[in-house]
């Protein structure tokens, strides 16, 4: 396979994973905001959806019930957000890097919560629900982070390039001082 | 077994084990406070559903003392001292003792009676989800009631304990497990009842 090709390949790779995890925390989010119970869309449905949110979150039994709503009122927006980050393809190296460490802190929580014996819904928002424990970690360390490392990579890779072909370039072109 | 109206807008239905730590941390931490301030005023209806664990000893005796109790009335005060002495009772399988000091002499008599027309070792939920009562059982009221529980609990699914049903002007919400904090969860019924 020719260097050219290689590269075009990379690239399609590259697209294909950042909409894979743009895809994945824009479902994550509209999960989680919602409405529920056949609500008709308006604030005081998904400020229920956040409130049944938060209860999920304080079954982790991590925080305070001040920073469980905290964190429940954010993390949704948060995630829509990074889909829609990632859907843009603007600053691929952060958005990537931002997914990483969510998957990340969505692992930690999960194991946290396995290792202390809670036996609760993950309330991650992909797919059925699901309870904490070697499922949803298997799902989140085989499925999702390995391609958000990889997308990470890989952006940080074709900025590298590009950037040392940036700084490369005036020098080659600049005409020789007679 | 259950607290409150039948009218009130929202309905919660808790599937527990009495020899469960979670169980007993959800009633002494989030239970007992929504009684008192949501059930007590028709904003919830509270209903228990024993889904007695094979993991636990004497969680089916216990949801047999307390299923008598609830036949003659006492439920509330029999599921307080079997919570509150959880730790007692979980170690020595002792619950009589326990029960006779919520009641009276006389309702002690009449509830160990209905326990005691019981044979056989008290019925637990199965890990594969099979009938809880032997094919050829001829059960007491108490375990057929019990039973009933554990059947619907493998409908809901039930994968652990305690998990609880919201429902919702007759829309049921999808199931949560685990402990949540009265102030969490009265956010949310604050939430649903402005809706």
């Amino acid at each position: 396979m020719s260097q050219s090709s290689r590269g075009r390949l990379g690239q399609i790779l590259l697209i294909v994973g950042r909409l894979y995890l743009a895809a994945i925390f824009l479902i994550a989010g509209y999960a989680k905001i919602r409405p529920q119970l056949a609500m008709p869309w308006s604030v005081a449905s998904i400020r229920t959806s956040l409130a049944l949110f938060a209860m999920q979150v304080d079954s982790y039994q991590m925080l305070s019930p001040r920073a469980v709503n905290l964190l429940a009122h954010f993390l949704p927006f948060f995630e829509l957000f990074l889909g829609l980050w990632l859907l843009s393809g603007i600053g691929l190296r952060f958005s990537s890097l931002a997914a990483t460490l969510a998957f990340c802190g969505f692992m930690a929580a999960i194991a946290s919560a396995y290792h202390r014996g809670l036996q609760i819904n993950c309330g991650c928002g992909i797919g059925p629900a699901e309870q904490v424990g070697p499922g949803a970690l298997i799902r989140d360390g085989l499925k999702f982070l390995p391609v958000a490392l990889a997308v990470m990579i890989g952006a940080f890779l074709v900025h590298r390039r590009r950037w040392a072909a940036n700084t490369t370039e005036p020098v080659a072109a600049r005409p020789q001082a007679e | 077994m259950a607290y409150g109206s039948k009218n009130a807008p929202i309905t919660m239905e808790v599937f527990s084990d009495y020899q469960c730590p979670s169980c007993g941390n959800l009633y002494e931490q989030t239970l007992k406070p929504m009684i008192n301030d949501y059930v007590a005023v028709g904003k919830v209806y509270l209903v228990h559903r024993d889904f007695p664990l094979s993991m636990h000893k004497y969680s089916g005796d216990a949801a047999r003392w307390a299923k008598a109790a609830a036949v003659l009335g006492h439920f509330e005060s029999v599921e307080a001292a079997l919570y509150d002495n959880q730790n007692f009772w979980a170690t020595d399988g002792d619950i009589a003792k326990y029960i006779a000091a919520a009641v009276s002499p006389a309702d002690f008599k009449r509830i160990e009676a209905l326990v005691k027309g019981c044979e056989g070792p008290a019925i637990q939920a199965k890990s594969d989800r099979s009938s809880p009562l032997p094919p050829d059982a001829h059960p007491c009221a108490l375990d057929t009631y019990i039973a009933d529980d554990i059947q619907l609990g493998y409908k809901i699914p039930v994968q652990a304990t305690p998990t609880y049903v919201i429902t919702y002007k007759g829309q049921a919400l999808p199931p949560g497990s685990g402990p949540v904090s009265w102030q969490v969860l009265k956010q949310f019924f604050d939430s649903l009842l402005s809706q």
